[in-house]
């Protein structure tokens, strides 16, 4: 095919080589619905393209032959509908009106006929002469979808053609049902949609001021229409056209119900469903029905709250049935031999040499990679979720909860994002355009349990809880989740007062799992694991290491021993020593330093790995207070430095970070007191 | 039905597409539909989970993963 890229002034004489009598068929449609393939189908090469006059909007014309007789065909641009939002559908609608075509077909597409039927709404409105090709019949097949165009024909009232332009299938369908209605052989007699009852009165009562006033070639109960949309050129044209005493009386009553468009949207859209549940069919088996009949529980506020914990109990019984045996084995067999294979082999250098390597990088980074595996099944857990489409459904329950307790709906998205991590969290936030709920959602944003909490705890918790560390793990996710809704609620009655807005979402399909897309997933954030260790843990479990060792080689009088000797009465309100204070603050640059930092301060050995170490040096009460205010504990240094961003506010975000730190101290206080009470 | 679902919507909270059409007895395309048309007119705004919010996020190559993005189509009053 060969396209001439033309002038406006060369376009439309080229036209006039034909027959002065030629049919005019106009092309409409919105975009996306098969037109130009339908275009080019029928020109071929007798096709020139430009631009409409005086627009930069493409204009596409040619002829063609209909049964032995040449017809001008021209592409419309694609729009949704014939109000003046853009010059597509202010030219679209003049060329109908103006040029008066001998047919408008309007081709839509059968798969999407909620949205396609919009514009056939209107161009059955004006006088044109319509026919509906439904196109894309085999992508609607495909889906299911089943469109009677009989039933659509009678109630449309214009004829309906079935057809696959990219197959050229139905096009000569098209075409004799194109003659037929030229030779007068068919007549389309459309149903347009009806303007609601409530309306009417004000329609007619416009009617009758314009009468006599509207321009050529514009049809008067098109026009008083277009005033209730409120379109801006018809406006125009008739704040010029009439009386101004008569514009002000149209003015007026257009004031007095400029909510109008929408009635008038709404009644095409009721019109719409009509049609729809006349002619069409969506599939009920297969990937929707199921996706309705999984909905009803995974989607249902207190059901889906129920499903949400049962699953997550399901993904830690499995990430520590699977992770735990790897870890101790890594743990046991590869970083303690290792640690005393590199001592060996250090003898003769320098004692620092030898502290350096062996306990700040071995048992530092060597132990927080020893939980890899476990964050590879936890990682592959949860992108099997989100693969499979659940943690769409995870993060709309959540929020319907928060939203019962009076929380801001659009949380949902920080929500989304916070259990991956907590910056993106943050920065989520900017989707709320209310500063009060915004700020609010900051606030309490931290507290979603980050991957790199989970790590912490997926490390801490089997070494002290074993079997018992599912339901453990479990209670943490849900303390924080209710530390989460308690905070917010408290915080919502004292700053964000009762201001609501909305947000909509389209639940994606299930889908059955894609291996690939699950392995990239869990390879990203593997790699991204690894690269913390490697760089901002190593720092910490370096500088843990070195401030352990000056000035004197003595952990128990070093310069950390010292600052944690300073502030370990806090810790001892939860159950804490020095060792496991020290370990928690070293958690600000990067959560995950908290494993590195107790390598470091309890080393590792031949004898015995970290975890045998941690569980003989502290009781089950202590443990469990750890994991408590790990999980609560201030956010990292990342996440506070994009608090500081998103609030332009040290105040607010030092607001957040003490609140986060007076709540996880007292949650770790009560819950040490309380498990000593039990005797645990 | 326009108006009913932007009343729906105006009423606060989080709405998911399903649920809305059986509030308003459609179907969900329907909704979706309206949800486009009422994004057109400047009534809604279409957010993107995945956009330059993520800027310095070691995780950003993650959230930008095909399977987050094409998870959930999100529009906001």
């Amino acid at each position: 095919m060969s396209e001439r890229h033309e002038s406006p002034a060369s376009v439309l004489p080229s036209m006039a080589v034909l027959d002065a009598d030629a049919p005019v068929i106009a092309l409409a449609g919105q975009p996306n619905m098969g037109k130009s393939t339908l275009f080019n189908l029928l020109t071929g090469l007798n096709q020139h393209v430009g631009n409409w006059p005086g627009k930069t909007v493409e204009h596409r014309a040619g002829h063609f032959d209909l049964n032995g007789r040449k017809a001008r065909l021209v592409d419309l641009p694609g729009t949704y509908s014939l109000t003046a939002n853009s010059p597509e559908e202010v030219i679209a609608r003049e060329f109908i009106l103006r040029e008066k075509p001998s047919v408008v077909v309007a081709v839509v597409s059968a798969a999407t006929l909620e949205r396609s039927l919009y514009l056939v709404a209107e161009l059955s409105a004006l006088d044109a002469p319509l026919v509906v090709a439904l196109n894309m019949m085999d992508v609607a097949e495909q889906e299911g979808i089943q469109v009677d165009a009989h039933v659509l024909e009678a109630a449309l009232g214009v004829p309906v053609v079935p057809m696959t332009a990219s197959r050229a299938a139905g096009v000569r369908e098209l075409l004799k049902v194109v003659e037929n209605v030229l030779n007068g052989n068919q007549v389309p007699r459309p149903r347009p949609p009806e303007v609601r009852a409530d309306h009417r009165e004000v329609l007619e009562k416009i009617e009758a001021l314009i009468s006599e006033h509207v321009p050529a070639p514009y049809p008067q109960a098109w026009v008083a229409l277009k005033l209730l949309e409120g379109d801006a050129e018809v406006t125009r044209m008739m704040r010029e056209a009439l009386l101004p005493e008569t514009w002000e009386a149209v003015h007026e009553i257009l004031r007095a119900h400029d909510d109008a468009f929408l009635a008038v949207a709404s009644g095409r859209y009721e019109w719409i469903g009509r049609m729809l549940r006349a002619a069409m069919t969506r599939p009920k088996v297969g990937q929707i029905g199921l996706t309705e009949r999984l909905d009803r529980w995974a989607a249902h506020p207190l059901g889906g709250l129920f499903l949400l914990a049962g699953i997550l109990g399901l993904v830690f019984w499995l990430t520590f049935t699977l992770g735990t045996p790897l870890q101790d084995w890594l743990e046991g067999s590869v970083i303690a031999p290792l640690s005393g294979l590199v001592a060996g082999a250090l003898t003769g250098a320098p004692f620092w040499v030898q502290g350096l390597v062996v306990d700040g990088l071995i048992g530092g980074v060597g132990s927080v990679l020893t939980f890899l595996p476990i964050l590879v099944i936890f990682f592959a857990a949860f992108a099997l979720l989100e693969d499979v489409g659940y943690m769409a459904r995870a993060a709309y329950v959540m929020d319907n909860l928060m939203h019962l307790m009076g929380l801001h709906g659009k949380s949902f998205l920080p929500l989304f994002l916070g259990f991956g991590c907590n910056v993106p969290a943050v920065m989520g936030t900017r989707v709320i355009d209310s500063w009060p709920a915004r700020l609010l959602t900051i606030l309490i944003a931290p507290l979603v349990p980050c991957t790199a909490r989970m790590a912490v705890v997926a490390f801490i918790a089997p070494a002290f809880f074993g079997a018992n560390a599912v339901w453990v793990t479990w209670g943490m996710v849900l303390l924080s989740l209710l530390a989460l809704v308690v905070s917010g609620v408290a915080l919502n009655k004292v700053i964000f007062k009762g201001q609501r807005s909305a947000f909509i979402m389209e639940m994606p399909l299930y889908h059955i799992p894609n291996a690939r897309t699950i392995g990239l997933l869990v390879w990203q954030r593997s790699l991204a694991f690894v690269k913390k260790a490697g760089t901002a843990i190593l720092a910490m479990a370096m500088l843990v290491w070195v401030l352990s060792y000056l000035p004197n080689g003595d952990l128990n009088t070093s310069y950390l021993a010292r600052f944690g000797q300073f502030i370990e009465p806090v810790g001892r309100w939860m159950g804490f020593d020095w060792r496991l204070t020290v370990a928690l603050i070293t958690s600000f640059p990067a959560k995950e330093n908290v494993i590195a930092t107790l390598g470091v301060l309890f080393g590792s050995s031949p004898e015995a790995g970290l975890t045998e170490m941690l569980t003989a040096s502290f009781s089950t009460a202590t443990a469990l207070s750890f994991l408590v205010v790990t999980m609560l504990f201030i956010p990292c240094m990342a996440t506070v430095a994009v608090m500081k961003q998103e609030t332009n506010s040290w105040g607010w975000t030092l607001l957040s970070v003490g609140l986060l730190l007076v709540i996880s101290i007292a949650a770790g206080a009560a819950t040490y007191h309380l498990a000593v009470w039990m005797g645990l | 039905m326009l108006e009913k679902l932007l009343a729906e919507i105006r009423s606060g909270g989080t709405f998911e597409t399903g649920v809305l059409a059986a509030r308003l007895g459609t179907t969900p395309a329907l909704v979706e539909a309206m949800l486009e048309h009422l994004q057109r007119i400047g009534h809604l705004r279409p957010y993107e989970t995945c956009n330059d919010a993520c800027g310095g996020c070691s995780l950003k190559s993650i959230c930008k993963s095909k399977a987050r993005t094409d998870a959930v189509r999100l529009w906001q009053i």
